[in-house]
């Protein structure tokens, strides 16, 4: 019974990760990961001798009941569809006593004429709303997917070439009646890993100070920690926004349809300006902020020539020549914007 | 390369948009952390709002944004995460089983280095723990990209209402 009940785990393991991955993507490697190569291949093959008697095929066939979808995976003659992830968990933890219910061929059987997507969409009903919105998109993502008939096998291919390969199993699907040809196959598994290298190559150029490093480790350090900075300096920045704000304030009047040189550039001056006006009263800006505008007037010819962080404060000229007074205000603030980051930049 | 200027002003636009929701709603002056979550979170849906629903952490994000509801504690947000935090438990209970049996090689070292890796950079993406291996890359750039958008706009907007409070120091 122990024994039964590990390798129902161990099969929940693997539908978990055999339902993980996006549907576009065919690398499962993380489930078959967990298992040895000869019981994932083993287990993925159970159906061909299915009523062997033995405890595994019906305890499979009990925790897979509720997802036919699943046991199409065993079949290998219907593409995965994914329900939820805790949708599953929550039913297979239910599922703690594993009695032999009969062989594995007529679930079997009643997997081929379900329609996979409307009987995993009902079973999933008592996750909540978000878990299952994440599976409803996946879905309509799968669908289009599915529009391709293909095979679904799983390929446990020890693969140990390299240092720091990621990738030791390789989920493939092939195509129906294409070879199980190991030849094939391996060459897919390259091209894969040849596009999994050249992304690993752009995130490394984008992170900076990646260029240097040798080894994937010590990459994906890099890049784990530059995330981890960038998501910090969200939080720090939003924190400052509320700190400087003392409640957030917008005056709906301010915000214009557009009339300037650009849709979008007009538009920006007067979103910018309710949020910052927390308090101080719409006459008491205009005083303030002539300066501004000669010392941005003075500026402006430089200014015009550079691109990259004035990205979207280019079009000045037009902004500076509105005269209604939120506008004034507004052009004011991207003046100041325009001001520091021209300091910023120690000219 | 996506034109940078129309995403940072698309999510200038769909933040300041979710942030008069909270102006408008609640008359209250907020507290300070609850203003800072606030505009977190509005900066955080709007930028995934702009990727279009393209990438797989956009859609995590505003998943989890709505099913913790208007709430800025986020609590179910919370309950989902542990879930999935099981999840992991389960599946971490592995390879320690298997490592036991294997000889220790030099590739084999280095996987369980790289796996190690990737499954924090999962749990550092949003929606990313179910995520496969080809697909997270591709979701890191875009995300590391849009954080940066994202970081830019709210540095901005932050020099800009420090100057406003305060023009010439």
């Amino acid at each position: 019974m122990e024994h039964a009940a590990l390798d129902s785990i161990q099969f929940n393991e693997q539908i978990q990760g055999l339902m993980a991955p996006a549907p576009e993507s065919t690398n499962s490697f993380t489930a078959l990961l967990e298992l040895p190569p000869p019981q994932a291949v083993k287990l993925l093959h159970s159906p061909d001798k299915a009523p062997t008697g033995s405890e595994k095929p019906p305890c499979h066939a009990s925790i897979l009941k509720p997802y036919p979808s699943i046991m199409s995976i065993i079949d290998g003659t219907r593409k995965l569809t994914f329900p939820s992830n805790t949708a599953l968990i929550e039913r297979a933890a239910r599922f703690s006593v594993f009695a032999g219910e009969g062989p594995l061929a007529p679930p079997v059987a009643e997997v081929k004429n379900e329609p996979p997507e409307t009987d995993s969409n009902p079973s999933s009903t008592q996750c909540d709303p978000a878990v299952e919105n994440k599976g409803a998109k996946r879905k309509e993502r799968e669908k289009k997917v599915k529009a391709r008939s293909k095979k679904s096998k799983s390929v446990a291919a020890a693969e140990s070439s390299g240092d720091g390969e990621k990738l030791p199993y390789v989920h493939v699907r092939v195509r129906r009646g294409q070879a199980t040809d190991s030849h094939s196959l391996a060459e897919r598994v390259n091209a894969r890993r040849e596009k999994i290298n050249a992304r690993m190559k752009l995130l490394q150029e984008l992170v900076p100070g990646c260029n240097k490093i040798s080894g994937t480790a010590l990459v994906l350090d890099e890049i784990i920690n530059h995330v981890q900075s960038l998501q910090r300096q969200v939080e720090f920045l939003s924190m400052k926004l509320a700190a400087v704000n003392p409640r957030i304030h917008f005056n709906l009047d301010s915000i214009m349809p557009n009339e300037g040189a650009s849709l979008m550039d007009s538009s920006i001056p007067n979103m910018v300006s309710p949020l910052m006006w927390p308090e101080i009263p719409n006459n008491g800006n205009r005083e303030q902020y002539q300066q501004p505008w000669q010392f941005d007037a003075f500026q402006q010819p430089v200014w015009g020539r550079e691109e990259e962080n004035t990205n979207f404060m280019t079009p000045e000229n037009s902004m500076l020549s509105y005269d209604s007074s939120a506008n004034s205000g507004i052009a004011a603030v991207f003046a100041l914007m325009k001001i520091t980051n021209k300091s910023g930049r120690g000219c | 390369m996506r034109n940078q200027r129309s995403v940072k002003q698309e999510f200038l636009r769909k933040w300041i948009t979710g942030l008069r929701r909270y102006s408008c709603d609640e008359k209250k002056n907020m507290s300070f952390l609850e203003r800072k979550k606030a505009i977190k979170l509005s900066a955080d849906i709007a930028m995934a709002s702009t990727r279009d629903k393209t990438t797989r952490w956009s859609q995590a994000l505003i998943a989890n944004a709505s099913s913790s509801g208007d709430t800025l504690t986020g609590s179910s947000k919370n309950n989902s995460s542990r879930s999935r935090k099981k999840m992991l438990m389960m599946r971490r209970r592995r390879p320690k089983v298997k490592s036991a049996k294997k000889e220790m090689s030099a590739s084999c070292i280095a996987k369980r280095l790289v796996e190690k890796r990737t499954r924090k950079l999962k749990n550092l993406l949003p929606g990313g723990e179910s995520i496969d291996e080809g697909c997270l890359v591709e979701e890191t750039l875009d995300y590391i990209e849009s954080l940066r958008a994202q970081i830019e706009v709210m540095r901005y907007l932050v020099t800009a209402s420090q100057l406003i409070i305060n023009p010439y120091p």
